[in-house]
């Protein structure tokens, strides 16, 4: 690799870097503030002037900016001449004229890379004697704080923002010295990666009004590497915490992953944790307790009922957790599953299979480079990093095709879109396939949305596809795997997993063991069942069965961090340490293990679900083995991944390949045709959903129809309906939608929760006067 | 002489297209299209044309350096922007003669063979825009516009972009963004507007006046053109006089007729014979002055150069013996500190830095570290600034420390304008 000098010391560098760039490679800090590694050169600010002496030149030494001067071999750079560190002096001396030199009450102060450029080159002393010139604020919603006098005019904020994320409510307005980034009016800021703005701004303008409302210096703050416990995309983050709370989540980078940003659900569901109903003590009975006498009491049940004992450990809970409740279980000859709906079960089993044979998951950044993709189901709220990946791509040239059922934000950079409902996505998967494999079946009048779909994917050097487990059954699941396959070499594919640790859930559970368990429970063979971080009473199809069943159960033992309906429920319940309060192993969409560790320690005695269950089959008298000699005999070689290293993709026997016979459920069917949409936004998932900031931008809870079916009905926005199914009914009111397919009436979970229906169930509709 | 610019000229009642025609309008359209395209670029590179907007770049030779083999869509801009304090000279043309500037624009972009141009007129001038919409319409209509116009197998569609109105749009690049709808930030200096423009397509800007010339340039001949001027000028110039002298104004004049013919014989003189002149500014608001004894300078790009200012636009700026020279350079840099589109720091935060400099000295309250610290601020905003905006904003400024020094040292020691000396604030 070529070279270049910079004050005598070599620098390599790639064809095509700036000296800026090979650089900070380099880990030498050239004094910058436009550039950035994910937005590149701007040539904006003017602090990354260097001197420059033109090698085989008669050419005198220049001052130029190094985020725009091409490296090249044999260079001769410096950072240290005076004639650089006079313009570096000055730009320093201009951006702070209007700067209100408030650190002491910044919440940016100690990690704001103004103050350690203004050490690095500035002037210590003010000249300026003018006024400064002063902006109001903006209200920009819960999650970030606006503090306008502070801005350098940088730019990163709208270039992270609009070319980036692709947002368009947040931009530069106005000229000269008045240039005011924010938004049109006051109002919360709409994209989902608003959030990073905190980190992107090199200044104290926005901040994270979480952190604010319990703030710390960074310094005092204990961090650790840690992994989002939020999606199956398994970002890495670093919390910080002080006295015992949990403050804020930052970005931590991974190079194949999240390497600058994180979503929004990311960095500000961590307030589940601090949640005032979280639980904190153990519980019997309704009546607080200690762990010694809950763990005993749960140990007594757990002997009594002995192989009558049902488990159910969780997508959410870490492998640490859910191998030792297998083991248990194992033990005690009673069933062990890892999710709470025969349906998802199958549909996440399927989808690891999947995934495992065709070997072609790639991770976000490859994502990035991707030249098209076929898209289904609502990928910015089920996994929101691979949603701002393929932004990225979409901005390089790829051609997004998108299927979906009900609103999805992504639809927006769709080359084709079309709406389908629920029960048809299989249908058009399978045309697709004909259509691609070039059998298109006699008089199958194929949509021109096909075609198109068919003709971008073929012409694609490298197309993806990708799915949503939580609103694809297995069928879909299997129709769009075999589509990958129908390109050669096969198409890359992804499924979005239903929780951080779904793949490693989905390893350790046998296919059919959530129906027989369940099956089990209501005929009322289970006398005490353990649930570990999950929420069965909450699930949209099986929730209303559970919640029945519950009354066949004698003890009913919950672990967890977080107030679920099925922990108030509990006969004995059992808080846990939250994931930054503990160490373990998720896996994530992609099968890549990777290690947490405990950033602190709350000031109450929390242990983890692993340490509970070993310490009741300690009393139990049938000692397990500890959850990492487990974790080798399921998965041969396994070594905790350290936490901060990028992970390591889990060594497992292949998931056997089905074509789905076990799920034989008989679908309610309406009376009026109606098919049910799962809609979801940025907090709905179990844990951000006890994050007060993220849960104050929830929409309202209604009914979305499109203007066809809406119409057909006599419905408009507002009308009032009642939803019913067999059993349950709610009543809402309807709001027309056009992202939302025909026939079908998307509600958000809650109302499927209370229906006891899930996606692509039927439903009837029945309009109140 | 022959005047060529103004010869259609009415700023009162400006020609339709059947009284332009006939006093000769449209007529270079038959000779441009008997003509190759590269056969025209060669013509006006031989005339030497310079352009009009300020930089005097060779407008043949910035034609031909595009290349014929720029891949399509290829357009062209008309640069009617003008917003430079002192220059009024566009709008002459805009509002006296629109078809004259559609005829130029459709045989500058046939040259060019461009099939989309903007006319990108500055936002105040929006009653001339409307005229020459007008006008657009009548040659659509009468077939000089459009596909195959005028017979010649030749496509051209032109649009008139009225600007949402800063100065900063008359830059190319930061035009070419307003154009696309963008903030008008300028461009990196690579690639070039002329491989990477409008829409990353080949972009070709010219300043209206360097058009207006092209047709007249192709029915008379290079040869011709070269001779209108003098003093080793090419062609006619639209020369903007104002400031203190008797009859303000534009004039059309042979490239290369001195500064004092120009001031003393065409704008009448100083307005008050008893004064003297002080100085002035050769090429509007962003040129270094000039002194009275610069007044034989040929006002032509090189000779104006070698006095150490430059032509720009042609607009002289006349100050007398009673104009505070630090006033008017106060009044400028607050016009570019105004002006400054925000982008990059030195010109951004560095000018109104200078003006509050400047307000102090000349409202007396300046100190003696001020000249050495306007000196220190613009040595890094003239040259570390992203555009070219910045540099052209401090050269009065910096002329003026050299050649007002006397004037600034009095303000500083008297603490006082002596000019005016109710300027004085209380600090
Ligand atoms: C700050 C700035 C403002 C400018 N304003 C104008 C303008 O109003 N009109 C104009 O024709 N050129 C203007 N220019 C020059 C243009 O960038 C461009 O060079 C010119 O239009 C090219 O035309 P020409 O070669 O015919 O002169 C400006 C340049 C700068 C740096
Ligand atoms: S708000 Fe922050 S990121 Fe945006 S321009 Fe100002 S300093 Fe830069
Ligand atoms: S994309 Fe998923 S893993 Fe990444 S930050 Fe968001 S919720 Fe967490
Ligand atoms: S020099 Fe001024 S006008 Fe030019 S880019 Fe910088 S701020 Fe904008
Ligand atoms: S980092 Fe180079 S100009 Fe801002």
């Amino acid at each position: 690799m070529d070279t270049f000098l910079i004050d005598g010391q070599s620098v390599t560098f790639e064809p095509g870097e700036n000296i800026l760039q090979a650089a900070l490679e380099a880990d030498i800090q050239i004094p910058h503030f436009c550039y950035h590694a994910a937005l590149g050169s701007l040539g904006a600010c003017r602090l990354c002037a260097v001197e420059i002496n033109p090698k085989d030149s008669d050419k005198n030494a220049r001052v130029v900016m190094a985020c725009l001067e091409p490296a090249q071999k044999g260079l001769e750079v410096s950072l240290s001449a005076a004639a650089a560190q006079q313009v570096r002096r000055h730009v320093i001396e201009l951006l702070m004229i209007n700067h209100p030199h408030d650190c002491p009450i910044c919440d940016e102060g100690g990690e704001c890379h103004l103050q350690e450029m203004t050490v690095a080159c500035g002037p210590s002393y003010r000249r300026y004697r003018g006024n400064k010139r002063t902006f109001p604020n903006q209200d920009l919603g819960p999650l970030i704080h606006h503090e306008m006098n502070r801005c350098i005019t940088c730019y990163r904020c709208t270039r992270f923002y609009q070319d980036y994320a692709l947002g368009n409510d947040l931009g530069a307005m106005r000229l000269r010295n008045e240039v005011y980034f924010g938004r049109f009016q006051d109002g919360p800021l709409e994209n989902p990666f608003a959030g990073n703005l905190v980190e992107i701004c090199p200044t104290g303008v926005f901040t994270d009004a979480v952190f604010r409302q319990h703030f710390a210096r960074t310094w005092d703050l204990k961090t650790a590497p840690s992994i989002c416990p939020h999606c199956s995309v398994g970002c890495n983050t670093l919390p910080g915490a002080r006295d015992g709370t949990l403050r804020r989540v930052r970005n931590r980078a991974h190079q194949e992953l999240n390497r600058w940003f994180i979503c929004d659900r990311g960095r500000y569901g961590h307030q589940y944790s601090e949640h005032n109903t979280r639980p904190l003590s153990p519980r019997v009975s309704g009546i607080n307790t200690d762990y010694r006498s809950a763990l005993a009491a749960a140990a007594r049940k757990i002997q009594a009922a002995a192989e009558r004992t049902g488990g159910i450990g969780s997508v959410r809970e870490d492998l640490e957790g859910n191998v030792m409740l297998r083991s248990l279980l194992n033990d005690l000859k009673g069933i062990f599953t890892a999710f709470n709906d025969p349906e998802l079960e199958a549909a996440t089993l399927t989808a690891v299979s999947r995934m495992q044979e065709l070997d072609n998951t790639p991770h976000l950044a490859a994502l990035e480079q991707i030249d098209a993709a076929l898209i289904t189901g609502d990928l910015t709220v089920h996994a929101p990093m691979i949603d701002l990946a393929l932004r990225q791509a979409w901005r390089n040239g790829a051609k997004l095709a998108m299927l979906h059922s009900s609103v999805a934000p992504l639809t927006q950079f769709a080359s084709t879109a079309a709406t389908v409902a629920p029960r048809e996505i299989h249908d058009m998967l399978t045309q697709l396939y004909r259509q691609i494999s070039r059998q298109p079946e006699t008089n199958d009048a194929v949509t021109q949305t096909i075609k198109t779909i068919a003709a971008t994917l073929s012409q694609a050097r490298q197309p993806l596809m990708a799915g949503v487990v939580e609103t694809s059954t297995a069928q879909d699941i299997i129709a769009l795997a075999e589509l990958a396959k129908a390109f050669e070499p096969a198409a890359q594919l992804i499924y979005v997993l239903p929780g951080p640790n779904a793949y490693g859930a989905a390893l350790l559970s046998a296919a059919g063991d959530t129906v027989s368990l369940l099956k089990a429970v209501e005929r009322g063979e289970v006398q005490t069942l353990i649930v570990a971080g999950s929420d069965p009473f909450s699930e949209p199809r099986s929730g209303a069965r559970w919640r029945v069943a519950r009354q066949k159960i004698n003890t009913l033992i919950v672990l967890d961090c977080i107030a679920t309906a099925t922990a108030e429920a509990a006969d004995i319940l059992i808080p846990v340490a939250a994931w930054p309060e503990r160490s373990g192993t998720f896996v994530n969409y992609e099968g890549r293990a990777q290690g947490f560790s405990t950033v602190f320690h709350r000031p109450e005695y929390l242990p983890s679900t692993a340490d509970i269950i070993s310490e009741i089959s300690r009393l139990l008298e049938n000692q397990l083995c500890d959850a990492a000699s487990m974790l080798q005999d399921s998965f041969p070689g396994f070594q905790a991944p350290t936490p901060g290293t990028p992970g390591v993709q889990i060594s497992a026997q292949h998931l056997p390949i089905r074509n789905n016979e076990l799920m034989q459920t008989e679908p309610y069917s309406s009376d009026n045709g109606w098919q049910a949409a799962l809609t979801s936004w940025l907090g709905d998932e179990p844990l951000a959903g006890f994050s007060p900031a993220l849960t104050e931008l929830a929409p309202p809870d209604t009914a979305l129809i499109n203007p066809e079916s809406a119409a057909r009905a006599s419905l408009k926005s507002g009308s009032s309906v009642r939803l019913w199914n067999s059993v349950y009914s709610v009543e809402t009111c309807v709001q027309i939608n056009p992202s939302v397919a025909n026939e079908t009436i998307a509600i958000p979970r809650s109302m499927l929760v209370r229906l006891g229906i899930g996606h692509g169930d039927s439903l009837n509709l029945e309009q109140l006067v | 002489m022959e005047a060529i610019l103004t010869r259609h000229l009415d700023q009162d009642n400006p020609q339709n297209l059947a009284a332009y025609q006939a006093t000769g309008g449209y007529r270079s359209l038959n000779t441009a299209f008997d003509l190759k395209p590269e056969k025209i670029i060669e013509t006006v590179e031989a005339a030497n044309l310079r352009g009009r907007g300020g930089a005097g770049f060779s407008c043949g030779m910035k034609w031909r350096l595009r290349g014929a083999d720029a891949p399509s869509p290829r357009y062209l801009v008309c640069n009617l922007d003008e917003s430079e304090p002192g220059t009024f000279k566009d709008r002459y043309l805009l509002y006296g003669a629109p078809h004259a500037i559609i005829e130029s624009v459709i045989v500058s972009a046939f040259a060019l063979q461009a099939e989309r141009a903007f006319i990108f007129v500055r936002g105040e001038y929006a009653k001339g825009g409307h005229r020459l919409i007008q006008a657009i319409r009548e040659a659509e209509t009468a077939g000089l516009l459009g596909r195959n116009l005028g017979g010649s197998g030749f496509d051209l569609h032109i649009d008139v972009h009225l600007s949402g109105g800063r100065y900063i749009c008359g830059e190319e690049t930061a035009q070419i963004n307003a154009i696309e709808g963008k903030r008008p930030n300028p461009r990196p200096k690579i690639p070039r507007p002329s491989t990477h423009g409008l829409w990353g397509q080949p972009t070709t800007t010219n300043n209206v006046e360097t058009l207006v010339n092209v047709p007249h340039i192709l029915m008379n001949g290079a040869e011709w053109f070269r001779r209108l001027g003098i003093n080793g000028g090419c062609g006619t110039k639209l020369f903007c006089i104002s400031g203190k002298v008797k009859h303000p104004g534009v004039f059309e004049l042979p490239c290369g007729t001195p500064a004092r013919e120009l001031i003393y014989k065409h704008a009448g003189g100083l307005d008050n014979d008893e004064r003297t002149l002080l100085g002035f500014l050769p090429g509007g608001a962003s040129t270094p002055f000039l002194l009275p004894q610069h007044l034989d300078v040929p006002m032509d790009f090189d000779p104006v150069a070698e006095a150490g200012s430059r032509l720009g636009t042609g607009s002289l700026i006349i100050l007398d013996d009673t104009t505070c020279p630090i006033e008017t350079v106060l009044n400028l840099t607050r016009f570019f500190a105004r002006e400054s589109c925000g982008f990059c720091t030195p010109c951004r935060d560095g000018l109104p830095y200078l003006v509050q400099i400047l307000n102090a000295i000349a409202t007396g309250n300046g100190s003696a570290d001020d000249l050495a610290l306007l000196d220190e601020l613009c040595s890094t905003i003239a040259t570390q600034s992203f555009c070219a905006f910045a540099p052209g904003a401090v050269m009065p400024l910096v002329s003026s420390l050299k050649d007002f020094h006397e004037h600034y040292e009095q303000h500083i020691i008297t603490q006082r304008c002596p000019f005016d000396a109710s300027r004085k604030e209380a600090v």
